[in-house]
């Protein structure tokens, strides 16, 4: 129950510390590549305070319980997507055999919670944001499941303890080399950033989020933060060894590996062009999920050998 | 999961997700909306998979879970896509067809729970600690490979196989270009059946208002299906 | 009236506004982006500020009071360069010499402190079509129909031109405020999902609507915000760093090839490409009775965003006058359809006061 308590504790700490440093890092990515000065360390709660001075707007019959759930489950997915995540050896909050597919739960449910945001309020905008991200969302995962089954080979377990347990000798970034920059693809698109942006993209005027006002646009904002958290912790428990290191406490390491993931996604998220989605269709099913297949057939190889 | 507390918790937990399925999916026949209705029926699916995971089946229960949210998302935009009122843009009725559904309820409820009461269920205890995941893995990689390899990749095919056949686009050009029957003397008409545009009223499970589906399912239910090959042999003649 | 803690902290931020722009919007207008003491917001939802910039013109007052209402209270409208109308008279104005950034700071902080009364709705909060408790169901139809919310008719099947799925046709108006069309114009759109299935011209853009801005707002289209901010300062566009980074970001493979084609062959790559290099001198097209329907139709929204935002402003007049104008011109003021509005949403909803 200590171990519970102690890990829960962790987890609240870890997430709020990470929204904070990355709306922090967003604004400084964006200002910079903008040729601005960067922000203060504090603009993001000033932001978020303008939101909750704002009214909550509605629009006409919209599903207002349903428009609630998806800002709340949103986040709370999130938050139990880092619960999977160990801190240390036997010290997740949610220690599962299957944490693998555990996660791969959460990922499916964030694209209804998404679809859902946007098909609440009603309205022509957001509905097609919410259309928009489905076609995308869906087939992004099966590259993203397939590299996280190829880093459960080595592990023979699909618990992500186990897996980082695995990666004592080489991490899973080395041993396979396609898995990671195909899991942060799936991160820009979990995240709605970047490139995988179809739902709250500046072509549709914020696109699901369209409609959101006051405490709901503030939440909404706040989530999608999370879920950077949350995924960024997954994949550098999964890729990058977790709370392995040298010298310093196993918790430190896997915040520093975090926050390094974090920054990459929102680089990422900043500088590359987002294409149509029939484009991005093409690319998915024809390059990204064959690549993915390789790394699978890679890993099972290295695995017989 | 089943290292939360004791007995008393799991079984508070297991009652308490019962009690959301069974809500949940009272609900799919309760609310106004396609979508309301799908994400209900994956809640109520959800808590199954919950409750797998209480009773130590973790893969089951999670892949469950998994699962339906996929298949309810596709579910849902697909009726949203081809049914009238997408995404509840507009008010309308849901609801239709009373007399059938009351009467299909009752004869399910009563057919399951007649089920449920005759069936002697398994009652064996696992070990605490018994990795059921393995036990799976060996089971469908092992004896039972056969049976599962050839169930996916029969459905695979069947999957690649409607999506190829329902594709307009085709290397040969669009499906509806060329794809009408020969006619019947040379030079004539496509012979077939033609589907008119507009009109017509559905007598559709006894509503008269629903001009959609009276659109939609009018090449079936109003058409006489047999007036084309009727006039064939006249035509013939 | 004191502030309380959440209004002091909301004070530090920047001011979140929204532009509406009229047909002679100061240059100025788009160097507001720069400012730090601004954020400008690409839906009203999330603006404090409505800053109306150059005149609205007659024709659209009811599409910017409509606009109006979609703010969040606490809100107030700023004329800058042009006057109030008649129904916002308490609206503030600002003429030429004032320090816009500094003044609306100021009058968001009158807003939070309450020394500044938020506006009130100009238009009614009500749906003009009533339907609500209508029909056996109060569902407003009769069978499984509903009601008609705004004259806005149910969405129907309807054939379809790219894949064969006959899905439901959704038509509304879009614009004239919308960031990501060009400023005054308003499309009447059939939608199938996110297809344009047929498109006719409510309202051409002004004459003057977009010196320039078309590359911006096709980097801002292709997910490039930061980039097209960068364009902003005095001659970025030739320096290397921002051309290093437009190859890095792959923006010219993102947009598909052939997009948009005229008969000359220039297609929206090539012009993408001519308005990066040589902003100053927009292109000579020969656009021979092209129309928004030969371009528009069968695309998907944000393809059919880039091919409208890839014509200079002259091109695109031109390109509009070559296309059927919707004839329903008998709708009203506020008893148009649903999204004659910003958002294409329904204005007078905001029943959570």
């Amino acid at each position: 129950m200590m171990i519970f308590v102690l890990a829960f504790g962790m987890l609240i700490l870890f997430l709020t510390f990470g929204i904070w440093f990355a709306a922090v890092l967003d604004g400084v990515f964006s200002r910079r590549l903008s040729g601005q000065s960067a922000v203060g360390l504090l603009a993001p709660f000033h932001a978020a305070a303008v939101y909750l001075t704002q009214q909550r707007l509605r629009t006409e019959a919209p599903d207002q319980l349903n428009w609630f759930l998806s800002i709340a489950g949103y986040l709370s997915v999130a938050a139990i997507g880092l619960a999977v995540v160990p801190f240390g050896p036997d010290l997740a909050v949610i220690g599962l055999d299957t944490s693998v597919v555990f996660w791969g739960a959460c990922e499916s449910l964030i694209v209804v919670l998404i679809f859902l945001h946007g098909w609440s309020p009603n309205a022509p905008l957001s509905l097609i944001g919410a259309y928009r991200y489905v076609a995308i969302g869906l087939p992004i995962m099966l590259p993203s499941m397939f590299v996280l089954i190829a880093a459960a080979i080595p592990a023979q377990s699909l618990d992500l303890r186990e897996i980082v347990a695995s990666q004592e000798t080489m991490w899973n970034v080395i041993r396979q080399p396609l898995g990671l920059p195909l899991f942060l693809l799936l991160g820009l698109s979990l995240t709605l950033r970047g490139p995988f942006d179809y739902a709250d993209s500046e072509d549709l005027a914020g696109g699901t989020s369209a409609e959101d006002s006051g405490a709901n646009r503030a939440g909404w904002q706040v989530a999608r933060l999370a879920m950077l958290v949350g995924f960024s912790a997954v994949a550098s428990t999964a890729f990058l060894g977790g709370y392995l290191g040298p010298v310093l406490p196993g918790f430190v390491w896997l915040v520093l590996k975090t926050l390094v993931v974090m920054a990459t996604v929102i680089w990422l998220s900043h500088l590359l062009a987002r294409m149509p989605v029939a484009r991005m269709l093409g690319l998915i099913w024809k390059i990204l999920l064959p690549i993915s297949f390789l790394d699978l057939l890679w890993a099972g190889l290295v695995a017989l050998a | 999961m089943g290292r939360i507390g004791g007995t008393g918790m799991t079984d508070l937990i297991f009652y308490a997700l019962s009690a959301l399925a069974i809500w949940s999916g009272w609900r799919v026949f309760r609310v106004d909306s396609m979508i309301r209705a799908t994400f209900a029926l994956m809640v109520s699916f959800i808590s199954v998979g919950g409750i797998a995971v209480l009773m130590s089946a973790d893969y089951i229960g999670v892949a469950t879970v998994f699962m339906m949210a996929v298949e309810m998302m596709v579910m849902g935009l697909f009726m949203v896509m081809f049914m009238m009122n997408p995404a509840g843009l507009n008010p309308m009725q849901m609801v239709h067809q009373y007399k059938f559904s009351i009467g299909a309820g009752i004869m399910g409820f009563v057919g399951l729970t007649t089920a449920v009461l005759l069936t002697n269920f398994p009652d064996n205890p696992l070990p605490e600690n018994r990795d059921t995941l393995r036990d799976l893995g060996i089971e469908l990689l092992g004896g039972s490979m056969l049976i599962f390899e050839t169930a996916g990749v029969t459905l695979l095919a069947t999957m690649v196989g409607a999506v190829a056949l329902s594709s307009r686009r085709g290397r040969f050009g669009d499906s509806d270009v060329g794809a009408a029957p020969p006619g019947l003397h040379p030079g004539g008409e496509p012979a077939g059946r033609k589907v008119e545009k507009g009109g017509g009223h559905g007598g559709h499970g006894g509503h008269g208002g629903h001009q959609m589906m009276a659109e939609k399912t009018k090449p079936n239910s109003n058409d006489d299906p047999h007036e084309g090959h009727g006039n064939m042999p006249e035509m013939e003649a | 009236m004191g502030m309380n803690w959440i209004a002091k902290l909301a004070a530090k931020a920047p001011v979140p506004i929204f532009i509406a722009r009229g047909n002679d919007a100061p240059d100025e207008t788009d160097k507001l982006h720069l400012n730090p003491n601004l954020s400008i917001v690409d839906t009203p939802r999330a603006a404090s500020i409505l800053l109306v910039a150059g005149t609205i013109p007659h024709a659209l007052t009811a599409h910017l009071h409509r606009l109006h209402d979609q703010l969040p209270h606490p809100r107030a409208t700023i004329f800058w360069h042009s006057s109030p109308t008649d129904q916002l008279s308490s609206a503030l104005g600002v003429t030429h010499g004032d320090d816009l950034g500094s003044f609306l700071l100021q009058t968001r902080a009158a807003l939070l402190t309450g020394e500044r009364a938020s506006e009130a709705d100009v238009l009614p909060d009500e749906p003009a079509n009533v339907w609500r408790g209508v029909g056996p169901h109060g569902q407003g139809g009769k069978g499984m129909m509903g009601g008609t919310p705004y004259g806005r008719p149910m969405a129907m099947t309807d054939d379809d031109m790219r894949d064969g799925l006959k899905l439901d046709a959704y038509t509304a108006d879009f614009g004239p405020f919308l960031t990501m069309l060009p400023s005054g114009m308003i499309l009447k759109i059939t939608l199938q999902g996110d297809l344009f299935q047929k498109v006719a011209v409510v309202s051409p853009p002004y004459e003057d609507a977009r010196q320039g801005r078309e590359i911006r707002t096709l980097l801002k289209l292709l997910g490039l915000p930061a980039l097209a901010n960068r364009l902003l300062i005095e001659n970025a566009h030739c320096e290397a760093g921002f051309k290093r980074l437009v190859t890095l970001s792959g923006v010219r493979r993102a947009i598909p090839p052939d997009l948009g084609r005229t008969h000359d062959g220039s297609d929206v790559r090539s012009r993408f490409e001519h308005m990066l290099n040589d902003p100053s001198n927009p292109q000579n097209l020969h656009l021979m009775g092209l129309g928004l329907g030969d371009l528009l139709e069968g695309r998907e929204w944000q393809e059919a965003m880039l091919i409208l935002n890839s014509f200079d402003n002259t091109s695109l007049r031109k390109i509009c006058a070559n296309t059927p104008t919707d004839a329903t011109d008998d709708m009203g003021d506020s008893s148009e359809q649903a999204s004659g509005g910003h958002e294409g949403m329904d204005h007078s909803s905001h029943g959570g006061h």
